[in-house]
Order: structure tokens, then sequence, then C-alpha cells
């Protein structure tokens, strides 16, 4: 690894090479350049919070290392609104009433939006409610969340 | 179906609320908590020269506190940190703080603790094998000891036709917000400052300043955006750590949980035993005994809520000729006892229907149709003789007996149906008040409580206004400020917020108005509105005048015209003569519900899923559907978790086996089954247009309304909750090998 290192982050180039071989993307994202939308929950993969879409695809930002992620393009929900999939994901869930607390929305709606990103717009419903399992919200029991991703299957379709 | 936005949503989708662990300051330090390695002993040393021996550490324990409080004397039963002897599982007995959190992790792992280990009291049952006698009460283990007695029991269990005592036994239950606890703590001119993710800003402010020993005016309490609360973020779990920490480093401090002791510090549930006598003659309930030993932990003799509280719903609202309940707080080397979302009621009504029902099958009369005869009805007495109010429990259970009949229809092998009911009263708490301003273009209620999620805040405070007013909730805008600014509210727990607090708000918009019709010469009823972009008054039968006229030189720049409302809750009815010792709680309202489930049981696993879900609910008045439909949803879902999965286990020697997702298990989102939705009005409650309080009441029927469903499956009669695969295939084989309890001879 050189001093040249880089992730790009919400569509700007980051240098990593000062990160230390162990820091988890995470804590990257949250203290070193403040996009803390990305919540921290059990930090072990267990409750899907800080999912993030690295090239596209959903990933717990908590079991990646961040010096791993070299060379690759990573959305947080700061700027999911930048194209249309993630557009039409926020305003569902919020239309929905798809959230209480919110500490486990922008993991949904990232999740979400990658799901919906690689199954494209005809997935079933059953395959993205699916693909939100690793996803854990305590305070809605799901409910609203899924008519939201009904009604985000809706308006892209 | 579409509903209609909440005002935090857009910020929630976006990631941009800060909740307490977003908070970040410049200069901040980070904190790290040092836990006891084992829950009993004596606490021999506390070496924290290897920390401080680390550049730019500060690392405190008990002989540092007074230093950092100008020799302030804090509650003595609650020290911060331990000085001779570690009481409880994970207790803190050190902090450290350092610029950065590998710095602080660091440093945490650097304090030399050394504990002379003593055996941990921990199970109820070994404490009190047998039913304690009077002599107990004076035990050290006993916090508190609660008696109510009406009629002569003994005589009517000893005259009556069948006789059932059946013994249960619960688990404790976390709360599991997925926000773990946070807060930074600051000192500066001789002020304490924090800004924490809390249900009860002034909660926290009175047990801080209780525990540091500083006085209330000299701190100042913030609440950030709370990511779940569900009862655990109302105690000062970090809040002083972080504060005498950051008086210590002489810069902010953040101290936050991480998730493992989030399950090991949060203050959840603990378990309890409950044992019921039950007498029947004739199909008429005699006589009821209940007898409760309930683990608090560590919780202070003197602070315990609960004992007195749960008994009431181990008796659930049901009519009996006579009764009498007693029941022990019993300490345990466990964290101080939380409330959880109802606390304890959710396992009291498992132990009060599942028996309840074990009664009626015993006589041979039908469970639903032997509950439906005894339940309260408006103008009815409680057994601690208090009147029952508008009730709509008998109504949600015809409604919930008619989807039950219609889904045992044609049910397949293996499947079984069955209806759990569940009391609750909206509480007042200590109060609140509330502060409107209305200028020419809003009206903005001023209060002192965090949104927590449930939409009672944001949505519930000014829905009420809205009522009121007849200003459309657009231009309703609920405010928030600290301690140091906002009028004084006992905190959103209790499904208190629209029930009281909004009863403060629903005070000061009648007031407003009434200031409002003064100053337009108006001799009836006004109301708000708005024309061309501006608040207008409304005067019946009269001109309307934009508000803008009415304001005085004096309050244009200031905001607007105030008011200001209170509630302090209603009075105790409680027949004294029937409490012979403790604290028993008067109910403010009657409220509750009827659930029904249909599950699927796998008789050899022991494994239960729920197939769908209906509950019903007496909601007095419906405020906002969207939000009181989400409550029900999400309350049967965190109940379905109580019910089958959630359980803190304690090992032998005194720890959490327990603490992480993996091993305590949550619903997710496979296992929630539909959930149709009812409400029940026409029985007003405590709440403003006669609103009862709905964030509680759903979880509470769940775990008793699985339970009547696995009876019904495949016979069993569990009499433990959580109902794991385990505890069903038990319940299973012991009611195989003892034949049906239907054909039990009567006594």
């Amino acid at each position: 690894m050189t001093g040249a290192a880089v992730i790009t982050v919400n569509g700007e180039a980051r240098p990593i090479g000062e990160v230390p071989g162990d820091e988890r993307l995470l804590d990257t994202l949250r203290w070193r350049l403040g996009l803390r939308g990305t919540k921290e929950g059990c930090r072990s993969g267990e409750c899907g919070a800080c999912t993030v879409l690295v090239d596209g695809e959903a990933r717990l930002s908590c079991l990646s290392l961040t010096r791993e992620l070299e060379g690759t393009a990573v959305t947080t929900v700061e700027a999911l609104d930048r194209d249309r999939i993630g557009r039409v994901v926020q305003s569902a869930f919020a239309e929905e009433g798809a959230l209480q607390c919110g500490y486990c929305t922008p993991g949904f709606v990232v999740a979400l939006s990658g799901a919906l990103r690689e199954r494209g717009p005809a997935a079933s419903a059953e395959a993205l409610l699916g693909d939100l399992s690793g996803n854990l919200c305590r305070c809605t029991g799901y409910a609203t969340i899924a008519r939201a991703v009904a009604r985000a299957r809706e308006q892209l379709g | 179906m579409s509903a209609a936005a909440r005002p935090d949503a857009d910020l929630k989708v976006r990631g941009a609320a800060e909740f307490g662990t977003d908070l970040a300051v410049p200069g901040m330090w980070w904190g790290a908590l040092v836990l006891a390695p084992v829950p009993h002993g004596r606490l021999l040393r506390v070496d924290l020269s290897a920390a401080r021996a680390r550049p730019s550490v500060v690392a405190i324990a008990a002989p540092d506190v007074a230093g950092l409080v100008d020799g302030a004397q804090g509650e003595p039963e609650r020290p911060p940190f331990p000085a001779s002897e570690v009481i409880y599982s994970a207790q803190p007995v050190a902090a450290v703080a350092a610029p950065t959190l590998a710095g602080a992790r660091e440093a945490a792992r650097a304090v030399r603790v050394e504990v002379d280990a003593r055996p941990p009291v921990t199970d109820l049952e070994a404490i009190f094998p047998e039913w304690p006698g009077p002599a107990a009460a004076g035990s050290l283990n006993v916090a508190a000891h609660v008696r109510a007695r009406h009629g002569d029991v003994d005589a009517r269990l000893a005259g009556a036709r069948t006789v059932v005592a059946e013994t249960y036994r619960t688990s404790g239950v976390h709360q599991v917000p997925l926000e773990p606890h946070a807060c930074v703590g600051e000192f500066r001119d001789g002020r304490w400052r924090v800004r924490t993710s809390t249900q009860t800003p002034f909660g926290i402010r009175e047990d801080v300043a209780g525990i540091l020993g500083i006085p209330e005016r000299a701190l100042e309490v913030e609440g950030t955006w709370v990511g779940g609360g569900f009862g655990g973020k109302g105690a000062a779990v970090l809040e002083p750590y972080a504060l005498l920490l950051a008086r210590a480093a002489g810069a902010p401090v953040r101290l936050a949980l991480s998730y493992r002791e989030e399950f090991l510090l949060g203050r959840s549930t603990l378990p309890f035993v409950a044992r019921l006598e039950t007498g029947v003659t004739d199909g008429r309930i005699v006589a009821r005994r209940v007898r409760l030993l309930l683990d608090i932990g560590t919780s202070l003799p003197g602070r315990d809520f609960a004992t007195g509280y749960s008994i009431g719903f181990l008796l659930g609202p049901y009519r009996t000729e006579t009764f009498e309940v007693e029941g022990y707080a019993v300490r345990t080397n466990k964290p101080p006892f939380g409330p959880h979302r109802a606390p304890m009621a959710p396992q009291a009504a498992f132990v009060a229907e599942s028996h309840l029902a074990e009664v009626a099958r015993r006589c041979g009369l039908d469970p639903d149709e032997f509950r439906a005869t005894h339940l309260w009805t408006e103008g009815a007495r409680t057994p601690l003789g208090q009147a029952v109010g508008p009730f709509g429990l008998a109504a949600a259970l015809t409604a919930a007996r008619r989807r039950a009949a219609e889904w045992r229809g044609g049910l397949r092998a293996g499947h079984g149906v069955g209806i759990g009911l569940g009391f609750w009263s909206t509480n007042t708490g200590a109060g609140g008040e509330a502060r409107l301003r209305l200028s020419a273009g809003e009206l903005v209620i001023e209060q002192g409580e965090r949104e927590i999620g449930s939409g009672s805040v944001l949505v519930g405070l000014a829905e009420v206004a809205h009522r009121r007013t007849g200003l459309p909730r657009e231009r309703i805008r609920v405010a928030y400020a600290g301690t140091a600014a906002a009028p004084f509210d006992s905190g959103v727990y209790g499904s208190r917020t629209v029930g009281a607090l909004g009863r403060a708000v629903d005070e000061a918009a009648g007031a407003l108005l009434v200031e409002l019709a003064r100053r337009a010469g108006a001799s009836g009823a006004v109301q708000l509105g708005v024309r061309d972009d501006a608040i207008v008054l409304r005067p019946a039968g009269g001109e309307e005048i934009p508000v803008a006229r009415l304001l005085t030189e004096a309050e244009r720049p200031a905001g607007g015209v105030a008011s200001e409302g209170r509630h302090f809750g209603a009075a105790n009815e409680i027949d004294a003569a029937r409490v012979l010792e403790g604290s028993f709680y008067p109910y403010q309202d009657f409220t509750g519900a009827a659930h029904v489930a249909e599950v699927a049981v796998d008789a050899g696993t022991g494994a239960v899923r729920v197939v769908r879900y209906a509950a019903f609910h007496d909601i007095g008045v419906t405020l906002d559907p969207a939000s009181a439909r989400a409550q029900v949803e999400g309350g049967v879902a965190m109940g379905l978790g109580a019910a089958l999965t959630e359980e803190s286990v304690w090992t032998e020697d005194g720890r959490l086996a327990n603490p992480g997702l993996l091993d305590y298990r949550i619903p997710t989102l496979g296992e929630v089954p539909p959930i149709e939705v009812t409400f029940v009005e026409g029985f007003p409650g405590a709440g403003p247009f006669g609103a009862k309080g709905i964030g509680e009441p759903p979880i509470v029927p769940v775990p008793a309304t699985i339970a009547a469903a696995v009876r019904d499956a495949v016979g069993a009669h569990p009499t433990e909750l959580p109902l794991s695969p385990e505890r069903v295939a038990r319940a299973v084989k012991a009611a195989r090998s003892s034949g049906p309890p239907d054909g039990a001879p009567p006594r």
C-alpha cells in the first residue's frame, strides 16, 4: 500500500494511505470523513444499521476493512438521492411511515437501493424482503417497511 | 395504503438525524469504562497508574470523584464507582478518557482491577426456596415488600368447589434499542452539560445531580434524537461518567456503550416467579391469591416501583370476590432493574391469562367465556377498590372471539388459535408543562421531550393542538429545548406523552384561544385557520381576523403570543384499607387489548411459527391513525420476541451469558406475520379528547396470546417464558404423559 491509495466515497476520491490496516470502513466514514448518516449498531454484522454500497452492492461497513476497499466506489446514505432508485426508496419509506426512531433507516434504505439496483425493478417483493432480512428494526415490526418495499417496486416498475 | 409523512421522515431517510452516537464536538476526547471482572466481591485494588502513565490519558475511580465535584456529596447508596465492594455484574469500577478511541481502549485495558470474588446471588428460588415468611421482610436481599387484601381468602379458598394452584417463571428481557447508550459530557465555567440520547431529559438531570451531589441548576441536559428507547433510556447509565471524565480531562468527553456493553449495562427487566391460587364455585371466581418474587438486581430500596405494579397485572382485569397479594422485590448481583415497554406486564399477562384459562378448563368451562364473564366493566371496583372507568376490553374481546371463530374453521393439523388479553393504564408520571407561541405564520409548541420514534411528541402533540385550535398540522411545529430552557416534563414513558403532556398542550391551546378571543372582542367560540398564507382567527359567526393584527408590539419580534398549560395527573382512588404494606399504584384510565394468533407448532421439536395475528385495541379515541397502527404493529412484533425467543440468560456465577444479537434473538423481518389492527372507540381515557396511551398496550397481550394458541395446537400448557422450542417440547411431553388437564376432577 502506498500513500496514493484511494477509495471513492460519494463520488469524491479519498486518500486512505494513512488509514491503519485494521480500521473498519464504518469508522473511516463516520469519524474520518464525518459521514455519520451510516449508523453504528452492533459492530459485528448482526444488525445491518451500517449498510453502505460498495460498487453498487450492499455491504456491512462494520465488517469491511477500509484498506481492503482500495479502488472501490462507496455510496452512503448521504448520497443515496443522487440516483432515481435511491430517491424512490427514500420517498417510499417516508410516505409509508416506514420508520420510527430512524436508527435502522439509513441501513434499510441503502440495502433496498442496492437490492433494487442488483435485481432490477421487476424483482419480486419476496426476493427484496429476503435481501433485507439481515437488517434489524426494533420499532416497526417490519410491516410499514414491507409496504415501503411494495411502494418502491410499484414506482420503479 | 399511504400514510401522511411524519415531520421527521425526510431527515431520517437521509441519515441526517443526529443521534447520541453521532455527537462530535471539536476537541472532544473519547471515554471508556472499566468493568468489574466478577459480579460480587471485595474490591482490593483499582490500579490506574499504568493507564495514567500513558500520554494524554485521564483515569478516574472512586477516590477521585469528590475532587471532581468540589467535595460535593452524592447519594451514598449509589456512588458512580464502588469504593470497597463490587455488587453487580459488569459494574463500572473506573473510567478513562483519551483524545482517540483507540487511546481510550488501550488505557482501559491498562487499568488493573483486583477483586476478592464472593459467590453472587443470582437465582430467586435459591434465595427463597420456600415462600418467605414475615422475617424475610428484614432480610438484606429484600428491597421492598408489598401486601394487599380484601375479604377472607383462606376461608373462601377452603370452601371453593375448584381450587387451582400453579407456579410460573418468566425471564428478563432487554429493550435492544439499535442505538446503544451514548452521550457527550462537558464542564465549563462551573457548569455541567451533557448531551445524551434519553427519553427523560429532566429525569437524567435529577438522577445525575443526585449521583454527583451537584445542584440541578448547575447541570443542563440536552436530548438528542433517540435511536430506540422502549424504557431503557431513562436512567443515568453513562452521563455521570462522561461528566466526571470531562472535568478531569478539561475537554468534552464522548462516552458510548459498545453493543455488548449495552446488553451488560443497559437497565433491563429481570426474572420473576409467581405463585397463583384461584378458587371457583359455580363458575364464579371467589378467591385469588397471588405471590410474587421479583428480581430487581441492585435497584435501591425505596426505588422499586415494579413490585406493586406487577401484582396488579398478575391479577388481570378480572373480578374476584376476595383476594390477597404479596410480593417481594429481591436484590441480586445484577445491574439495577429497568423498565421495558409496559414493564413486567407482558410476562404478568402471560401468567394471569394462562392461569385463568387453566382454571376454566379444570372447571370444565370455556376459557374465553370464563374470562369474558369476569372482565371488569365500567363502574366495577378493582381489587384495590378503585372504580373502573370507561373500558373497552369486553368489546375488544367480543371482536377477537369472532375473528378466532373464523380462523378455527378449517384449521390444519398442528395449528392452533388462541386469544390473549392485556390490561394497561396510561401513566401521567410526575406531570408536565408546555408553552405555545403563535405568530402570524406558525404555532410553535415549546416543550422538553425528544421524539423517541413512536411519533408521540412530533405527531401526537401537534395533533392535539390541531384538534383544539383547528389550525392545520403543517402550520404547527413541535420545538425542543434542553432542560435549561424548556418547561418541565416527566419523560416519554408510560404511554404518557399524549395522555399527560398532551393535556398540558391542550390546556395551553385552550388558553391561547381564550386570549385571542378576548383581544378580538369575540364572545363565542373561536378557531384558527389559514387564509392567503397567514394564520387567521375565526370567531363563530364572525369575520376572520389575521392573527398578525392581534399581536402586541412586544410580541411580534418575540415570536408571537404565548400561553402555558400544565397537567399533573389524577387523584389516587385506591382504597387504603386494602393496602397492608408497600406501594401500589392507581390507574389513570383503563385500557387494553384482545389479541388473536394462529400458530403452527412442531410437537417434536417444540418450534412455534406464528401464521397470522389480529389485535383489537381499546384506544379511547384515535388521534393519528397511521401512528397508532404503527405502534400496534411494532408492539406486537416486540411482544413476539418476548413470547418466543428473547431472554437474558444469567449463569450460576452471575454473568450474562448472551450479551449479543446472535444469542439474544429479536424478531427478524421474516419472522413477523401479517398483523391485522382494529381500534375500538367509545371508551374515553385520561388523555386529551378521551385518548388513551397506545405505546405500551400492544406488547402486553402477546405472550399470553401465543401461549393460548400453542395450547390449542398441541395441548401443552407452558408455565415459563419465553416459549423456546425446548420449553414447548417439554410442555408437550408433560401434557401427553399426564393426559389432558380438561379431565382433571374438581377438588
